[in-house]
């Protein structure tokens, strides 16, 4: 088994008399592809943003061994800066010698042609798909993605998996959290977030909700 | 290190240049406020008190109150500009440090961006008070420079201060009037009963104004109302960035762990 390059041990939060995660574990090797999923309001960002470094834990500790790729579920850009300012900004704050990783990310998801346009002028579909390349243009070990595809059309979203498998051949760690996860024959690993823990996921239970999602696609594309 | 900071302190200033409404209120709001009010303010003598003597001196009460607009024109526009800035880009900046961005790289762009925009909106403030009123020599006119930035820097910082401790925008922006209003109002000596009370040395605008009056009219600039006016600019900055710097922080190190 390749080695392990986010582990979380015993991880507790708790906002007051609420606790969110209790006591909650979890590691996985390079080059997995793992989903987490889990109803509205079970803890998910919260588990995101404590794996992140974003968000302190009440109690436990996480180890991220590598870098780290942090896409968060609401896009978090600079209304005035363009496409190309944030890849320069980026650039900067990852310390990379060039954005040719990043250009040849905005060419892979389609929207090149905005790159000297501001981000306030932007679509929501166009700004997920920076707030995506932010998260991957350093090539990290380990890449978390809160709701990722979310405002993405179905090229975008087919698009989206291929870069996803691409980083999982080159030994980055995705970990995926979603309310619902489609296409669930993906990933190596889907975890339920329940009652502040996770729970493996059976095979029998990701069909049925991967049909209801496939289904769900169909309509929306 | 110096790459980054310069890249930093660019795209801090080229938002600041993006803030078109800002940029526009400082176009028209300064000239107009100095027209009004010196169109509404006759000439006549007024006693200012300098604080490097203790003495009253007598100053033309025109003069000394478009100054005074200058310096509520200015401190209204500059807290302004910078509130609005480190309110909207509150998590794109916490981003930024995850991402990697030396947390005392993203401090120097900040204070980069209150210092230049200080300096660029208080020589225009200079420039329009030369078409009302012509002080004596060059260094009157410095000296007003002088003021309008320290003045600009202590409300810039303000403006930072509240950008990162004020959850609303509507509440940042009263506040930045009322402040504003409050402050430079007091200073003022025309028909204000309480001109020249010692209380006023207690207020952001006090140094300013006396640098602005005692500089403007040629008797010179008191060491004791530049430090007094750099110790609100510091106690504002210090305080806004050390809540910036609590924000942003991340709960791991070298990005290998992160622990309760």
């Amino acid at each position: 088994m390749a080695d392990t390059v986010i582990q979380a041990e015993e991880l507790v939060k708790r906002y007051g008399r609420r606790t969110v995660l209790d006591g909650l574990s979890f590691s996985a090797p390079a080059g997995a592809l793992i989903g987490i999923v889990g109803e509205n309001g079970a803890g998910k960002s919260t588990l995101l943003k404590i794996l992140a470094g974003a968000l302190r834990p009440t109690h436990g500790q996480v180890r991220i061994h590598g870098s780290l790729g942090y896409c968060p579920q609401q896009v978090i850009l600079n209304e005035s800066l363009t496409v190309a300012q944030h890849l320069d900004y980026f650039r900067a704050a990852y310390h990379l010698a060039d954005t040719v990783y990043a250009d040849a990310l905005i060419e892979r998801l389609a929207y090149g042609q905005y790159r000297a346009t501001p981000v306030g002028a932007l679509s929501g579909g166009t700004q997920q798909k920076l707030n995506l390349t932010l998260a991957l243009m350093h090539r990290p070990s380990v890449l978390l993605l809160d709701e990722p595809y979310q405002g993405f059309d179905w090229e975008t979203y087919l698009r989206f998996w291929g870069l996803a498998s691409e980083l999982r051949s080159q030994g980055c760690c995705v970990v995926v959290i979603s309310h619902l996860l489609f296409d669930q024959q993906r990933f190596d690993a889907i975890y339920q977030l329940r009652q502040g823990r996770l729970h493996p996921q059976t095979v029998a239970a990701a069909d049925i909700t991967n049909a209801t999602g496939s289904a769900a696609l169909q309509e929306v594309h | 290190m110096l790459q980054t900071y310069l890249t930093t302190a660019r795209y801090a200033l080229v938002e600041q240049l993006r803030n078109r409404f800002a940029l526009g209120l400082l176009i028209v709001f300064v000239p107009l406020w100095d027209w009004l009010i010196g169109a509404l303010i006759a000439n006549g003598s007024v006693g200012f008190k300098l604080q490097s003597t203790g003495q009253l001196f007598q100053v033309n009460g025109h003069d000394v109150t478009l100054l005074t607009a200058g310096f509520n024109a200015i401190t209204l526009i500059v807290a302004f500009m910078i509130f609005a800035a480190a309110r909207k880009n509150a998590g794109f900046d916490r981003r930024l440090v995850q991402a990697g961005l030396p947390q005392p790289v993203a401090i120097a762009a900040k204070v980069t961006a209150i210092v230049v925009m200080a300096a660029l909106v208080a020589l225009y403030a200079t420039l329009i008070l030369i078409l009302f009123w012509r002080p004596a020599s060059l260094t009157a006119c410095v000296a007003i420079w002088l003021a309008y930035l320290l003045a600009a820097l202590s409300y810039g910082a303000l403006g930072l201060l509240l950008g990162v401790v004020v959850s609303s925008e509507l509440a940042g922006f009263f506040l930045i009037i009322m402040i504003s209003l409050m402050d430079t109002f007091l200073q003022a000596p025309v028909e204000n009963p309480l001109a020249n009370k010692d209380f006023l040395a207690a207020f952001p605008a006090y140094g300013p104004m006396q640098i602005a009056v005692s500089g403007g009219f040629g008797h010179g600039i008191a060491a004791a109302s530049l430090l007094l006016s750099l110790a609100w600019f510091a106690g504002f900055g210090l305080l806004g960035l050390f809540i910036f710097w609590w924000r942003t922080r991340a709960w791991h190190s070298q990005r290998l762990a992160h622990a309760a």
